[in-house]
């Protein structure tokens, strides 16, 4: 029987995070790869939110500490900053990624590189840019976009999403953020420290909802009390529109309107993956929530792989996230090209907000484990608690700790400075079933913050 | 506004196809009269919906034709949910 020919092994759709470690895999292997971007090359998290995010977060600690250095002895009168001095530092932390906005580092890697709309005219066949290009394998890794929310006059007014209130040429006097999830509030953050007056209005009852409840209220205290900023919890925005060369902005809260002016808004109410790719003409199933796939990220057409953002995953732990991209991309990789499929463990993939102190979290939540109706036993450690604390005269933040019955931990919550570092204890117990007792019994460097996930898990042993 | 230079793939073997507004125009017209819409209304739909897809289709040089039926279909059925089932499906039922 005749076989079919491809121009391709391998077409990836999508060269950010969850596209380009498939794509450079399959080209290792010595397969054929084609990789299609719409946007710019290495996606998002290079380009407009990871690195960017986290370089202007940087900055923004780093004068934020020296302004305070004052307690230490330091002189800080004559402190300062130059925000276009800092975005040109921010430019430079994304061009030295490599793989941001830069074709050839795919080519590189021996991939066909093509920028364009990837359109599928058939389940083997894509176009872009009038050039049909087929191929025996697909994986769609077209990531996500921020939606706009239904809130009337939003169109109306020209708002900033956070990517490009990254490129925005200074702070603003004053940013109403409609949103109080992770973006919302590394951007507050940013903006408080920079001298923006700051208000945020989240529909939920807490900032940061998807985290533990210890996490925002005391978010809700550190960006309140230290950045000034107001913080308008169970608030929903009616209205926008605009009030000289200020926006105007109509919230009700607890069953009053309230008008706020703010000379710009930010919009971080979620994103949602695009899937405006034809997929119909590849018979893959979907909805605007996202792609469906299988234990082994397969869609319904079976050729056809999905990984990362597009796939949606509202219930599952760490999407969103660059690492789980990444994570999905080498598992699609794998199971694209070999008869042993494996599955993605998503258990112990950590998530880290870039706050100062940053966020991190793995496992479950306790929220998670009330849903999963699962006995459980917690403990918190107040960072006040360690030497440490002292030491760097800083007390916001703590260590949570939840086990099930035998102690074996479940989940782990760390507010601190560096918890993006710690939070991988706690990541290695979750994966290999290790219990808070074996967690306390590790021996821990004095002076260090880890000090205090060694005072929770020893409160559970 | 004015025909976007999209090439619009057809079924089967036919040879693909500038997109043409007018013809998008007069299928939807011909839908919305088929439910009995006044002439004028289902031209306003139409022009509403006609706009919709050259929106949709200015990032887009190349579609099927099943594509800017199913494009059009979304945005008919904001306005005329009728007029949208018969367009979405006179292959079936003409």
């Amino acid at each position: 029987m005749a076989q079919h020919t491809f121009d391709f092994d391998l077409i990836v759709i999508g060269s950010g995070a969850g596209g380009s470690a498939a794509a450079t895999i399959a080209a290792r292997d010595g397969k054929k790869v084609a990789i299609i971007e719409a946007d710019v090359f290495g996606g998002d998290s290079p380009n407009w939110s990871d690195i960017p995010t986290r370089a202007l977060l940087h900055v923004a600690q780093v004068y934020d500490e020296a302004r305070h250095a004052g307690r230490f002895g330091l002189r800080t009168t004559t402190l300062g900053y130059n925000y276009p001095s800092i975005r040109a530092w921010k430019d430079l932390a994304v061009k030295r990624t490599g793989a941001a906005g830069n074709k050839k580092f795919y080519e590189s890697h021996g991939i066909t590189a093509i920028a364009g709309v990837a359109h599928f005219l058939s389940p083997n066949e894509i176009t872009v840019n009038r050039r049909h290009l087929s191929a025996r394998h697909f994986l769609v890794a077209t990531g996500s976009h921020w939606i706009t929310p239904e809130i009337a006059g939003i169109n109306s007014v020209p708002f900033y999403t956070p990517r490009t209130i990254l490129e925005a040429m200074r702070p603003p006097k004053s940013l109403f953020i409609i949103g109080g999830g992770t973006h919302a509030v590394e951007i507050a953050q940013l903006m408080a420290t920079f001298g923006t007056k700051v208000t945020i209005a989240e529909k939920a009852s807490r900032l940061l909802p998807h985290q533990d409840i210890e996490v925002g209220q005391l978010f809700e205290k550190i960006l309140s009390e230290q950045k000034g900023v107001d913080v308008l919890t169970h608030a929903r925005v009616l209205s926008v529109g605009k009030d000289g060369i200020s926006k105007r902005i109509v919230i009700t809260r607890g069953g009053e309107e309230k008008t706020i002016k703010a000379d710009e808004i930010l919009v971080a109410a979620g994103r949602l993956p695009n899937v405006d790719l034809g997929l119909e003409n590849a018979s893959i199933l979907y909805t605007a929530k996202g792609i469906e796939v299988n234990e082994f990220l397969q869609t319904s057409t079976k050729h056809i792989y999905a990984a990362g953002d597009v796939l949606g995953h509202d219930g599952v732990i760490g999407s969103g996230n660059a690492h789980t991209a990444l994570l999905q991309s080498r598992i699609a990789a794998h199971n694209l090209f070999h008869r042993n499929p494996i599955t993605p463990d998503y258990a112990a993939t950590p998530e880290l907000i870039s706050t100062f102190p940053e966020i991190a979290h793995v496992g479950l939540t306790e929220d998670d484990c009330l849903k999963r109706d699962l006995s459980i036993k917690k403990a918190v450690a107040p960072l006040s608690i360690v030497a440490r604390s002292n030491a760097s005269d800083f007390r916001d933040g703590f260590v949570k700790l939840i086990t099930d019955k035998k102690g074996i931990v479940l989940g782990g919550t760390i507010v601190a400075p560096g918890a993006g570092e710690m939070i991988h204890e706690i990541a290695l117990a979750i994966k290999y079933g290790l219990t808070a007792s074996q967690l306390a019994d590790t021996p821990h460097a004095f002076l260090s913050w880890s000090e205090a996930i060694r005072v929770a898990a020893s409160r559970l042993s | 506004m004015t025909d976007l230079a999209v090439d619009v793939v057809k079924r089967g073997k036919r040879p693909s196809e500038l997109f043409a507004r007018d013809k998008l125009h007069s299928s939807i017209v011909a839908a919305c009269l088929s439910v009995q819409t006044p002439i004028r209304q289902a031209e306003l739909i139409a022009d509403t919906v006609c706009n919709n897809v050259l929106g949709w289709l200015e990032r887009r040089p190349e579609v099927k034709s099943d594509d800017v039926r199913r494009i059009a279909t979304k945005h008919l059925t904001v306005h005329h949910p009728d007029a949208a089932y018969l367009y979405e499906h006179h292959n079936i039922i003409l």
